[in-house]
C-alpha cells in the first residue's frame, strides 16, 4: 500500500490523542486534567484501532513469521542483566563487589541481546530460505529469489577477481 | 561735658540696634534644617572612584567621532543604574556583572544549541549518502520529519520528564522553575525518576533560563532520534518511523536523560552510595549516542535486513551507497557541530569552570582525529585500502566516544579514547553484519552505540580529576577522577550507566517497537522495498532525472 491518505489521517489522530494526553498528564491533578487523560487515550485508542484496520492492506513483506514468545523472552534477559546490577548496588557491600555484580548484570543483558535475540530473529530469516521452498508466494519469494541473485553477482564478482 | 554726651549717645544707639536687630531675628521663621542632600553625607572610597570613573568616561561627543580601535565604546558608562539620581553604586556595578555572566552563559549555550541542530543536514547527507539512489529522498525526508516529531514530542511532554527537577544551574539562572522531580523511597535513599514541570513550557516555565536550556536539550535529543534512521534505512515505514520517532522523543530518550541529566537516580548513585561523583556523561555518548545506538539495534532486528544483504549461507554482501562525496561532506558538518555538542555542554562560558571549554574542544578535535587514523589505518591494514566510508565512520566514532569524557579528561587521553574508538567501530560493523546478521546500512549501532558506550566506559578510566566545574559533579564535592588516576569508584558507577542503557534503554525501546509492528508493521513490502522507496512511499523521487537501472530479479519476476 506504501504512503497512503488513511496513514497521514491516522498519524494526525495520533498526533492530537498523544498531545491531549500529555495535556491531561500536565494537569492530572484537576477534573480537567483527568478529563483530558481520558479524551487522550481515547483518541489514542482509535488511532491505534486506525492503524491495526490499515495494517492489511500494506503488501507483503519478505520476513517469515518467528517466534515471538522467544522475542519477549529475549528482550526479558536483557532486562534481567539490569536487575542483577540493581540488586548488586544494595546486596553487595564495597566498590569491588559492585563493580563485579555490574559487570556481570552487562554479561547477562549482552548475552540476551547479542545472542538470544539475534538467534531468534534469524531463526526464520528470509535469506536463509532456496528460492521457492518458501510456504509464502508472491514477493517474499521475490525476495527469496534477490538472495539468490546477490549470491550470483557476488560469485561472479570473485570469478572476475581470481580472473585477474 | 560733650564728649561725655556723646559717648553716651553712642551706647544708646549700639544698644538701640542691637535690640532692633536681635528682634527682628527673633520675629523671622527659624531657618530650615539643610536639605539632606546637601549635608556632607560620607561616600564609600569605592562608590566614589566609581564616579569620578563615570565623570572621565567618553562622552556622547567622543563616541559621535567613531570608535574604528574599539577603546571607548564599552566603558563604565554602559552600566545600568538602579537610580540615575543617586549615581552609580557597588550594587550596580555587581548587579551587572552577575547579569552579564548569565547573559555570556546564555549566548554561549544557545549558539551551542544552534551548532547541534545544524548537525542534522550532516547527518542527513551521512545517511542518504551511503544508501541506494532510489531511497535517497525517503532518507532524506526521515532526516528531515525527525527534527518536527522529536521537537513536537520533547515541547509537549519530553522536556518535562527530562528535566522537570532539574533546578539549580547556576550558569543559567538557577532554572528555579523546574523544581519537581517525582522521587521514590528506596533502601533508605531517596532517588529521582522523572520530571514534573515544564509540560508544553506554559505556567511557571515561561521562564528565560528554561527556554535556553529547552533549545539545547532538545537538539541533543534529536540527535538522538535521528541515529535510528540511518539504521533502519531502505525498509523502514515512514508512517511507523514517524510515530516511534515522536514516542522516543517523549518518553524513552527523555526518561534515560532525566537519570543522568536531569537529577534523576544515576546522578545521585554518587551521593547516595558514593559511587565517584555519580554517573558522569559529559555531553552524552550515554545519553545521546548509546541511546540512539541501542535503539537502532532494536529496531534493526525487529525490521529485518535488506533484500539481497545476505546470502543463503548467512555471507553479506556489501550494498554500496550512491554518494561518497556527500558521506564524507556530511561527515565534516557533523565533526563542526560537535565543538557545540561538547564545549556547549559546559552549558556557559562564564565562572564555575567554564574556562575549560578550549580543552574540551581540543580533546573533540584529537579524538575525531584519532578515531579517523584508527579506522584509516586498520582497514588499509587488513583490506588493504583505507576505506572511504569507515573512515568516516572513524572520525565519528572518535567524536561519539569522546563526548562524554570530553569535560574531564586530558588531550593525551582524548586521543588514546579517540583511536580505540576508530578500531572498535570496524571491528563491530563486522561483529554486526557477520556475527549477529544484523543490517545497518550506514554503520550506526557501531558509531553510536558501541562507541557511546566505550565513552561512558572511559570516562571510569580516562578522567584525570583536574576538571572543576564549581567546585563539585552531581552534588558531590570534588572532580571527576577515573580509574587510571586513583578512583575504582567512578568506574563502578559508569557500568552501572552502562547496565541500565543495556537492560533497561534498549528493553524499553525493544518493547515499544514490538507493539509497533503488532499495531502498524515497521518494514514496507517486498515490492516497495525492490522499487526503491522514493516513489511509493514519498510519491518523488530524489534524482528524479537519474535513470535507473531495472532491479534483475524483480523484472523478471514482474
Amino acid at each position: 500500500m506504501a504512503a497512503s491518505k488513511s496513514q497521514g489521517s491516522f498519524f494526525g489522530l495520533f498526533l492530537v490523542g498523544a498531545t491531549v494526553l500529555c495535556g491531561g498528564i500536565a494537569y492530572s491533578a484537576s477534573a480537567t486534567g483527568k478529563l483530558l487523560l481520558l479524551v487522550g487515550a481515547g483518541i489514542l485508542l482509535a488511532a491505534g484501532a486506525g492503524f491495526l484496520k490499515i495494517k492489511p492492506l500494506e503488501g507483503e513483506t519478505p520476513l517469515h513469521p518467528g517466534p515471538e514468545a522467544m522475542k519477549w523472552i529475549g528482550a526479558g534477559v536483557v532486562a534481567l542483566g539490569w536487575v542483577f546490577t540493581l540488586g548488586g548496588l544494595h546486596f553487595v557491600e564495597g566498590n569491588g563487589g559492585r563493580i563485579i555484580v555490574a559487570l556481570l548484570g552487562i554479561g547477562v543483558s549482552l548475552f540476551g541481546m547479542l545472542y538470544v535475540l539475534p538467534a531468534t530473529f534469524n531463526k526464520t530469516a528470509f535469506w536463509k530460505k532456496p528460492a521457492g521452498a518458501s510456504a509464502r508466494t508472491g514477493f517474499a519469494a521475490v525476495a527469496d529469489g534477490a538472495t539468490l541473485q546477490s549470491e550470483r553477482i557476488a560469485a561472479s564478482t570473485a570469478a572476475m577477481r581470481a580472473a585477474k | 561735658m560733650k564728649a561725655l554726651l556723646r559717648n553716651h549717645f553712642l551706647a544708646l544707639s549700639i544698644v538701640v540696634l542691637c535690640s532692633t536687630a536681635g528682634g527682628m531675628a527673633y520675629a523671622q521663621t527659624p531657618p530650615a534644617p539643610a536639605p539632606a542632600a546637601a549635608a556632607p553625607v560620607p561616600v564609600p572610597p569605592a562608590t566614589a572612584e566609581l564616579r569620578e570613573a563615570a565623570a572621565k568616561a567618553p562622552t556622547v561627543a567622543d563616541l559621535q567621532k567613531g570608535d574604528p580601535g574599539g577603546s571607548i565604546t564599552g566603558t563604565i558608562a554602559d552600566v545600568t543604574l538602579a537610580d540615575s539620581k543617586a549615581g552609580m553604586t557597588l550594587a550596580d556595578v555587581a548587579s551587572q556583572v552577575g547579569q552579564d555572566k548569565v547573559a555570556i552563559n546564555f549566548v554561549w549555550t544557545l549558539v551551542c544549541g544552534f551548532l547541534v541542530m545544524f548537525m542534522q543536514a550532516g547527518f542527513a547527507m551521512v545517511e542518504s549518502g551511503l544508501c541506494r539512489v532510489k531511497n535517497a529522498n525517503h532518507t532524506y525526508m526521515m532526516n528531515f520529519f525527525v527534527y518536527g516529531c522529536g521537537l513536537l514530542a520533547f515541547w509537549v511532554i519530553g522536556f518535562a520528564i527530562q528535566m522537570g527537577g532539574a533546578a539549580g544551574n547556576a550558569n543559567l539562572g538557577g532554572l528555579n522553575p523546574l523544581n519537581a522531580e517525582h522521587t521514590i523511597s528506596l533502601f533508605g535513599k531517596t532517588w529521582g525518576l522523572f520530571g514534573q514541570t515544564g509540560y508544553f513550557l506554559a505556567g511557571h516555565s515561561y521562564d528565560v533560563g528554561v527556554m535556553v536550556i529547552f533549545l539545547f536539550q532538545m537538539v541533543f535529543m534529536d540527535t538522538a532520534l535521528t541515529i535510528v534512521t540511518g539504521a533502519c534505512a531502505e525498509r523502514w515505514k515512514f508512517i511507523t518511523f514517524s510515530v516511534t520517532s515522536v514516542i522516543m522523543g517523549a518518553l524513552t530518550y527523555p526518561l534515560f536523560a532525566n537519570w543522568a541529566w536531569g537529577g534523576g537516580w544515576l546522578s545521585q548513585l554518587g551521593s547516595n552510595l558514593g559511587l565517584g561523583k555519580g554517573y558522569a556523561d559529559f555531553a552524552g555518548s550515554g545519553v545521546v549516542h548509546a541511546v540512539g545506538g541501542l535503539t537502532a539495534l532494536a529496531v534493526c532486528m525487529i525490521l529485518g535486513p535488506r533484500i539481497g544483504k545476505f546470502n543463503r549461507d548467512g555471507s553479506a554482501n556489501p550494498i554500496i551507497g550512491h554518494d561518497m562525496s556527500a558521506v564524507l561532506i556530511g561527515c565534516f558538518i557533523l565533526a563542526f557541530g560537535w565543538f557545540g555538542f561538547n564545549p556547549g555542554s559546559t552549558l556557559g562560558a562564564a565562572s564555575n569552570g567554564n574556562l575549560r571549554i578550549g580543552s574540551i574542544a581540543v580533546a573533540t578535535m584529537l579524538a575525531g582525529c584519532t578515531g579517523t587514523f584508527g579506522a584509516i589505518l586498520y582497514m588499509w591494514i587488513t583490506k588493504g585500502k583505507p576505506d572511504a566510508s569507515m573512515s568516516g565512520n572513524g572520525l565519528l566514532a572518535g567524536l561519539v566516544a569522546i563526548t562524554a569524557p570530553s569535560g574531564f579528561v586530558s588531550a593525551p587521553g582524548a586521543a588514546v579514547i579517540g583511536l580505540i574508538a576508530g578500531v572498535l567501530v570496524c571491528l563491530s560493523v563486522s561483529f554486526v553484519e557477520n556475527v549477529l546478521k544484523v543490517d545497518d546500512p550506514v554503520g550506526a549501532i557501531s558509531v553510536h552505540g558501541a562507541n557511546g558506550l566505550w565513552g561512558v566506559l572511559s570516562v571510569g578510566l580516562f578522567a584525570d580529576g583536574t576538571s572543576n566545574y564549581g567546585g563539585s559533579w552531581n552534588n558531590v564535592t570534588g572532580s571527576v577522577t577515573g580509574l587510571f588516576y586513583g578512583d575504582a569508584t567512578q568506574l563502578a558507577a559508569q557500568l552501572v550507566g552502562i547496565s541500565t542503557l543495556l537492560g533497561a534503554v534498549f528493553t524499553l525501546s525493544f518493547a515499544i517497537n514490538m507493539v509497533l509492528e503488532y499495531v502498524i508493521g515497521h518494514r514496507v513490502s517486498a515490492e516497495t522495498e525492490l522499487n526503491g522507496l522514493d516513489i511509493p512511499e514519498m510519491g518523488q523521487l530524489g534524482y528524479p532525472e537519474f535513470v535507473f537501472r531495472p532491479e534483475p530479479v524483480f523484472a523478471a519476476a514482474a
